[in-house]
């Protein structure tokens, strides 16, 4: 499979003194399903918006076939047409993504500024928001939708400009469990369509249920371990030690149980 | 779902490579605007690493400091002449450099926005046309002097001793105020300014006020950064002024929609936790051998300047 983007030993901090990620290497080929796991404040989002040319590693490289990914480089109009047509970016917070006045307008403003053309821009844009059972919130203003609709219209935005890359951060994140089904079975069918799926979670069921390939950082934001959904998923010391799942202490009548706990994949005793 | 998806998603696309050299994309000052805005959090980061440093003044309680802000700036606009607001100066950069604070970083902007606050809006008074006196340097020469309603334009218009003198003034003053208060901010964590004010007697209401804006200042500062990246992930060609102007104008009222809410909801959480129009601080700390020290030190410091 064709390598698509690679991550040298990126490190970045913020503000010069907090580490968000540290020496990570990291490579995404043509139609991989990945999915970057660890706990909170682990650097997931941070690796996400590198790879989405967002922000830009204080040290490392982060290539895109085989071009450097940089401030500068994104200069280029030629490849900052070629990178932002090939990489979409879902945000956590859909509020951020919305701006335009209604959801038809959100659908439209990426095929419009690849100049794809009115008409055919018109035709993704009603294609997706049939895909998407959408098309009730054509003339809806982003304010007027509740959570899941607006994951929806975020999602459509990025989908109408055919990106070859789509970069998920927490996708179901405040989703009621339909929305969430709805969004797991959307990425796996653009990921058997060809397109490359990248998501930054904490949710292990969600991991479990894409079989995904899985990156795990650490708590010192690094990678811990790269491996098969059911390879991560079923290394419970490795979970515990970057802390994605936790000792539980509970009473059961006048019994007390210890064990390893997680909301989303197992809870054993 | 896979048979709902649209055939142009199934193509794939054609763009594989990019033809280098097809022109540089120029950054709109108003997408600029927005990098500074992330900016606003690194200082914020700064001012709290700065007033962590174990220096002089990050020492001495924030009481004290508070009363030397407030004394200092009092001296300093009630000197009439340049010395002692040199001498002032000296002093405060001298304080600077023994709280270990960045010299470079606090007198970068000290000496900005005095040069713009000061210098540049005093200038015009340094013209005979404003501050009459002895010209020391002429620059244009009329035909005649003019007189129209309470203005009077000389015959020969240029730069006066007293002129000179009152500019001069102007921006020693603004930034002793300006060093004054960022060695003060600085070394101080904010929270405890606000203790300290409270101590002072400022209003509760205005503390708030004061509380909730520095806060609100970072988290919308957040958004602001984010809902750009967000546009920024999705522009693959260089915006003109008019369309980063019309997404600004957009988001602008998005912002204030999302304030509005917010502010009701930190309300309601206030309310739900028993705040009843009034701020409660705990555990003030003693003031010590070494704040009673710093503070008369300060005011002898205060007092010899009013003298001089």
């Amino acid at each position: 499979m064709e390598n698509l983007m690679r991550l040298e030993k990126v490190t970045y901090s913020y503000y010069d003194n907090i580490p968000a990620l540290s020496d990570v290497s990291l490579d995404v080929n043509d139609g991989d399903n990945i999915a970057i796991v660890g706990a909170n404040g682990s650097g997931k989002s941070t690796l996400l918006q590198i790879m989405g040319g967002l922000k830009y590693p204080v040290a490392g490289r982060f290539l895109f076939r085989k071009t450097e990914v940089s401030e500068r480089s994104l200069r280029d109009r030629g490849f900052l047409r070629l990178f932002r047509e090939s990489v979409g970016y879902v945000f956590q917070d859909s509020d951020v993504q919305l701006f335009c006045p209604t959801g038809l307008d959100e659908l439209l403003y990426g095929p419009l500024h690849l100049e794809i053309g009115e008409e055919e821009g018109m035709k993704r844009a009603l294609e997706v928001m049939q895909m998407l059972n959408i098309e009730h919130l054509k003339d809806r203003p982003s304010h007027m939708l509740s959570g899941g609709e607006k994951k929806k219209v975020a999602i459509g935005s990025v989908l109408t400009m055919n990106p070859e890359v789509l970069l998920f951060d927490e996708p179901t994140n405040g989703l009621d469990p339909r929305t969430q089904v709805f969004l797991v079975e959307l990425m796996l069918a653009l990921n058997e369509s060809g397109k490359t799926i990248v998501l930054a979670t904490h949710d292990l069921g969600l991991v479990a249920e894409l079989g995904a390939r899985v990156v795990v950082l650490s708590e010192d934001h690094r990678i811990e371990k790269t491996g098969s959904a059911e390879e991560i998923l079923g290394d419970q010391n490795l979970l515990l030690r970057v802390n994605l799942i936790h000792e539980h202490v509970h009473l059961h009548g006048k019994t007390k149980h210890a064990h390893l706990h997680s909301h989303y994949l197992f809870h054993k005793h | 779902m896979a048979n709902r998806i649209p055939s142009f998603l199934l193509a794939r696309s054609t763009a594989r490579s990019f033809k280098q050299g097809t022109g540089k994309v120029k950054v709109p000052f108003l997408e600029r605007g927005i990098d500074h805005l992330a900016g606003v959090i690194r200082n914020g980061y700064a001012q709290w690493e700065f007033s962590s440093q174990n220096g002089f003044f990050q020492r001495i309680d924030a009481r004290v400091k508070v009363l030397f802000l407030l004394f200092f700036i009092l001296i300093v606009s009630l000197k009439r002449d340049v010395l002692p607001e040199t001498c002032i100066c000296f002093f405060v950069f001298v304080l600077t450099l023994f709280s270990r604070l960045n010299i470079l970083r606090v007198y970068k902007r000290v000496l900005f926005l005095g040069f713009v606050f000061g210098f540049l809006i005093a200038l015009p008074s340094a013209f005979n046309v404003i501050t009459k006196g002895e010209t020391i340097l002429p620059i244009v020469r009329l035909p005649q002097s003019y007189h129209f309603w309470i203005y009077h334009i000389p015959a020969e218009i240029g730069i006066t001793r007293e002129g000179i003198h009152a500019v001069a003034m102007l921006t020693v003053r603004v930034i002793n105020s300006l060093s004054l208060s960022f060695l003060v901010l600085y070394t101080t964590p904010f929270h405890e300014i606000i203790r300290a004010l409270k101590v002072l007697k400022v209003p509760d209401s205005f503390l708030i006020i004061i509380t909730l804006c520095y806060k609100y200042i970072f988290i919308f500062s957040k958004t602001v950064e984010d809902m750009h990246l967000a546009k920024k992930s999705r522009i693959a060609r260089e915006l003109s002024h008019a369309e980063a102007r019309e997404w600004i104008a957009g988001r602008l009222a998005f912002i204030f929609k999302k304030a509005r809410g917010r502010c009701e909801e930190v309300f309601k959480a206030m309310i739900g936790r028993g705040f009843s129009d009034s701020i409660k601080f705990y555990g003030f700390r003693k003031m010590r051998m070494s704040d009673w020290c710093a503070a008369i030190f300060l005011l002898l410091a205060g007092i010899l300047f009013l003298f001089i």
